[in-house]
């Protein structure tokens, strides 16, 4: 997409578009791995079940007819499903792109030479933990690197384009050197994304196991800062230590010179997804997001899609959340980072506190500096 | 491009009208995606093949109040964009 497009969509983010631009769906509940950060699982708002082929063609026609562009379709693992040919059949019918959220080890030739056939796949994320098996394979379980790797090799060679994200944990925090020239290297991959652990899913029953303390996460964030300035420009973050270490650093040299109030400061403003997309649960519940999986807006092919975009009341407040400031809170008082904070992920916000509009106190660089962390 | 040539939209390529000043045609086979405006937006409406370039221009000056004489050039560079990245096909006005 042109830069100018690009920058387009994200000035007008505040307004709403009149359909949904993309969609994140849970294609299936079932996955062939149970890793031990998981997400997805033991989420006790979700009814883990799956659809039949039919529900979602007639979904993915209605997305159609209201010109949705991409759908990335995860899990549970989206290979799992016998009948994924026939679903991507479906949203290529109704003019759409897609990518696949995976963890590699179900891709053989006969389903990467169908994504390359339909000229639609966007990519294929593989989740890679370690450069060797026995990291990997710590929280992931036994063998997952081999099917990860396969997985990858499988999709180049069909030249489909592969995006892997490392799942930073406790276990791979003395691996990242390896892991960065592993695949930047030895796969050859282009770039890479990196992500941690978060307090959701599986991963809250495992926390001290596999999440960082300060300590690592200073640790991670240095490291991965000097691998990016070695690997100028292949190691990507949203979310995560490399982005935390980022986005600290421009806080605090802000905070320190007196600077004024970054433009999305000082307010709940970091999620703007409900304004270009939306989610579906395996069950067929309509989430804002994933990481909002209990909040139920409708369901599919019983409500328009359209509707619940454009009027939901639980929506639209989630959309309004960037209104509500930062020094409404307790948990924000007399913190001299409110003018460039942003609060974070409401998903996290909502695991970790039980309430959606309230800043992240995973993300706070406060919290993060009185138990001893250090920007790097 | 000839003025009398007859464009035709790709049926594949999707319009989004998302606000009320700007649309986008997004185009899944190439994932190429066009920002335009009301006009671009009407001009694709009429591209189905039985309209040329110069009806189709005509055709706008007469919907949208105060055409500014750069309308023929403008709308004929948005067609040759168009057609430049397969969003749009021509039936070529035969000598």
């Amino acid at each position: 997409m042109p830069e100018e497009l690009k920058d387009k969509i994200e000035s007008t983010v505040s307004k709403v578009m009149r359909t949904p631009r993309k969609l994140d769906i849970e294609i299936t509940s079932r996955c062939n791995l149970r890793c031990r950060y998981c997400y997805f699982f033991h989420n006790p708002a979700v009814d883990y079940r799956d659809l039949p082929t039919e529900e979602w063609l007639k979904f993915f026609d209605e997305l159609g007819s209201l010109g949705v562009m991409d759908v990335t379709l995860a899990g549970g693992e989206p290979f799992i499903r016998e009948d994924l040919t026939s679903l991507l059949e479906g949203l290529v019918r109704n003019r759409m792109r897609f990518s696949l959220l995976s963890n590699g080890a179900l891709i053989d030739d006969e389903i990467a030479a169908f994504l390359a056939r339909t000229g639609r796949c966007e990519c294929v994320q593989i989740s890679v933990d370690g450069s060797f098996a026995v990291v990997h394979d710590t929280c992931r379980g036994q063998g997952s690197f081999d099917g990860a790797i396969r997985g990858i090799r499988t999709l180049q060679r069909h030249r489909i384009s592969v995006a892997v994200r490392v799942t930073i944990h406790r276990h791979n925090i003395d691996d990242l050197e390896n892991i960065a020239h592993f695949l930047l290297e030895e796969l050859g991959l282009p770039g890479f994304g990196t992500n941690s652990a978060g307090y959701m899913g599986t991963c809250r029953l495992n926390a001290d196991d596999v999440m960082l303390t300060s300590a690592e996460r200073q640790l991670v964030m240095a490291t991965l800062l000097r691998l990016t300035a070695k690997y100028a420009g292949r190691i990507s973050a949203s979310a995560g230590p490399l982005a935390d270490g980022r986005m600290w650093h421009r806080m605090e040299e802000a905070r320190a010179q007196g600077k004024p109030t970054f433009h999305n400061g000082g307010r709940l403003t970091a999620c703007g997804c409900p304004s270009s997309k939306i989610a579906v649960r395996a069950d067929g519940a309509i989430v804002p997001c994933n990481m909002l999986n209990h909040i139920e807006l409708g369901r599919i092919n019983h409500d328009s899609l359209a509707e619940i975009w454009q009027n939901s009341p639980a929506l639209n407040q989630l959309r309004s959340r960037h209104t509500i400031p930062l020094t409404n809170f307790k948990f924000c008082a007399d913190c001299q980072y409110i003018p460039y904070c942003t609060g974070n992920c409401p998903g996290l916000a909502y695991t970790i506190t039980g309430q959606v509009d309230h800043p992240s106190p995973d993300a706070c660089l406060r919290r993060f500096l009185e138990e001893g962390g250090a920007i790097p | 491009m000839n003025q009398m040539d007859r464009p035709i939209a790709n049926p594949i390529v999707v319009l989004r009208e998302e606000f009320d000043d700007w649309a986008v045609l997004f185009n899944p086979e190439t994932a190429y995606a066009l920002g335009t405006n009301p006009v671009g937006v009407a001009v694709w409406k009429l591209m189905d093949g039985r309209m040329s370039i110069e009806e189709i221009v005509a055709k706008i000056k007469n919907s949208f109040e105060d055409s500014p004489d750069a309308t023929v050039k403008e709308i004929t560079t948005f067609v040759d964009k168009l057609t430049e990245n397969g969003f749009v096909g021509l039936e070529v006005e035969s000598k």
